[in-house]
């Protein structure tokens, strides 16, 4: 496998990234995971660690090169990542549980299997064009479908943030799975939050990351989205990859081309963000904080010396 | 831009409870001085003072933080205090013991106990032919024994390498400087800036911070007993990653050393961290195991020469 992948991840002008995502790889086969936890539920961001670290964990497991059966492994990981989160609000005997929604991407022997569940989304993108796009679990959507509502009514409608399918819920999630998608060389495959797509209309995403340079491009991508959230920014995040299988020229990709073909058979390389990881964190260190640092160490150092 | 260096604070300067002596060594986040405390005992004071951020003149005793640098510095401070809660709960003859911590000058400092000797970089610097098998085994033997005691407290070094292993006057070693040392296994670890040095981080230190383990200190023991041997830095582990240049120790040093000590050493530099020796102690039975005698010549013709042999006659013929 030959492809060019970058993630990244950005608070917004919110206080905590509830985003998390992870891609990993063996020698013949890509996952790619975005989970966006939700706001308003107070562990989001624990829902959609877990969500992440459900489905890596599996793949790494799994992985002998290949994933034997993609849809039916998407499926258990992100019910088992449903049911992690449950586990999780009755151990620390929760009120509610979180939630978060999910996308995630198995790429192998050039074919992509998708999955997910609520309003994060994946984008195929072919020749500067979007060939096919995840439908949103959300009520906006389901309003544009019966009509009720325009395209152009979706952004300021006062439900647009009610969504239906996701982890960790009181219900068995919606988990809508994708076509064998047969790729060719070229294809981007974007996974994003709705903090990106509310603010970049898929096909300028298309436009822009035809031959663009991922690691150039995202981070530019995201900085418009971003500026188009205004003061009240969403969380941000965004997987892009630009599938290669096909004889390339190593130096025009460069060193971010990343060729699978030497990888050991059991080896998996995995990228994730974790807690604490992410910009916009509080930096400040208050007085108070220091003397109870500095009286923290002094009783350590006392209770070890003789 | 040339950095200013910041002025020590002066011979003789009352600092809290201690009597500055003199500096010992200034680098870019801290100054450490020699001191004696009260009761006249020599003891080593690490003073937090990151010279990007803070600077202070000569004659002056607190540093000048600019407003803007002022989150920056406090935050700063967050990894020395890392450093200080690393050491406090270790009490071992091969790590370097920490006195006590306090607060003055707008900075925080740290005591730790002096020793008399010298980094094991001047060391083998200073003594190339001393360099021998048995060096190599005694000191590192002995530096793992601290080291596993790190491990233990679920802690990780993450910037070992020759000059961070003091060596006593009576050729003990001690693990010094824990400025890069993590809690692993903590969901909450703060956000702070990955520091390495280049030739002895370990492949996770560059990228994949979350595969970071036992392994990838023991990757940098690895390029500190190959630097003792070779007398300088490896080859660093990202560009390794592009293109490896380094050669094994195997290769290089054949029939100097013994090959199971290079072949351990080869071991710990692998660049999968799953292919190194997985714990100090594994690492450390290696080291300890007796030297096998070297085993005698190949016979000349082995299987696999006669089956290229067979397989060259069939084609000729």
């Amino acid at each position: 496998m030959k492809f060019t992948i970058y993630q990244e991840s950005r608070t917004g002008r919110r206080a905590n990234n509830e985003d998390r995502l992870a891609h990993c790889y063996s020698r013949d086969s890509l996952l790619m995971v975005v989970a966006d936890g939700m706001g308003g539920h107070y562990y989001g961001e624990v829902a959609a660690q877990i969500a992440v670290q459900t489905l890596t964990e599996a793949f790494q497991r799994e992985v002998k090169t290949r994933i034997r059966d993609p849809f039916l492994f998407l499926q258990t990981g992100m019910l088992n990542g449903h049911r992690g989160i449950l586990d999780f609000a009755g151990k620390h005997h929760l009120l509610d549980s979180p939630r978060t929604t999910c996308v995630a991407c198995i790429i192998q022997n050039n074919i992509a299997y998708w999955a997910h569940s609520g309003d994060s989304r994946l984008y195929l993108m072919r020749k500067g064009r979007v060939l096919a796009q995840t439908k949103d679990h959300s009520r906006v959507r389901l309003l544009v479908e019966q009509g009720v509502i325009t395209e152009d009514q979706v952004h300021d409608h006062p439900d647009r943030n009610k969504i239906y399918g996701c982890l960790g819920g009181q219900q068995t999630p919606e988990i809508e799975f994708s076509r064998k998608m047969t790729l060719e060389a070229e294809d981007v495959l974007v996974l994003c939050t709705d903090g990106v797509w509310s603010g970049l209309p898929g096909e300028m995403l298309a436009a822009t990351l035809k031959t663009a340079n991922l690691m150039r491009a995202v981070p530019v991508l995201l900085g418009q989205a971003e500026t188009r959230g205004g003061p009240h920014a969403d969380n941000l995040s965004m997987i892009a990859v630009r599938w290669q299988d096909t004889y390339v020229d190593e130096s025009s990709g460069g060193s971010s081309l990343i060729s699978t073909k030497s990888m050991a058979r059991d080896t998996v390389t995995t990228r994730m963000t974790g807690f604490g990881h992410h910009g916009g964190h509080k930096t400040e260190l208050s007085d108070e904080e220091i003397e109870l640092a500095i009286e923290e160490i002094r009783s350590t150092i006392q209770k070890y010396s003789k | 831009m040339v950095q200013q260096a910041n002025h020590p604070l002066p011979a003789a300067f009352q600092l809290d409870e201690y009597c500055i002596e003199h500096q010992l060594s200034l680098g870019g986040f801290s100054i450490v001085y020699v001191a004696t405390d009260s009761q006249g005992k020599r003891v080593a004071i690490k003073e937090y003072l990151p010279n990007t951020l803070a600077l202070r003149g000569e004659g002056r005793t607190a540093p000048v933080i600019a407003e803007d640098h002022l989150p920056a510095f406090r935050y700063g401070m967050k990894c020395f205090f890392e450093e200080g809660r690393a050491l406090a709960g270790l009490s071992h003859p091969n790590v370097i013991r920490v006195l006590n911590f306090f607060r003055a000058n707008d900075t925080v400092y740290m005591v730790m106990e002096y020793e008399h000797g010298r980094t094991l970089q001047e060391l083998i610097q200073k003594n190339r032919a001393g360099v021998t098998e048995n060096f190599i085994r005694n000191v590192f033997t002995k530096m793992l024994n601290g080291l596993r005691e790190v491990h233990s407290h679920r802690l990780l070094h993450l910037d070992l390498k020759p000059s961070n292993i003091y060596m006593r006057n009576n050729h003990v070693p001690v693990l010094i400087d824990f400025g890069a040392a993590r809690q692993t296994l903590a969901c909450d670890t703060p956000m702070l800036k990955p520091m390495y040095t280049p030739g002895f981080a370990s492949p996770e230190h560059y990228n994949q911070r979350e595969l970071l383990g036992p392994w990838s200190d023991i990757y940098s023991v690895g390029a500190s007993m190959y630097a003792c041997i070779s007398g300088s830095t490896p080859q660093a582990a990202d560009s390794r990653l592009e293109k490896d240049r380094l050669a094994p120790a195997m290769v290089r040093w054949e029939g100097q050393y013994s090959d199971q000590l290079l072949e351990t050493i080869d071991w710990c530099l692998c660049l999968n961290h799953r292919y190194r020796p997985q714990s100090v102690f594994a690492l450390q039975k290696a080291l300890t195991e007796p030297v096998v005698a070297p085993s005698p010549p190949p016979p000349k013709e082995n299987w696999l020469d006669q089956v290229v042999g067979k397989l060259k006659r069939s084609r000729n013929s």
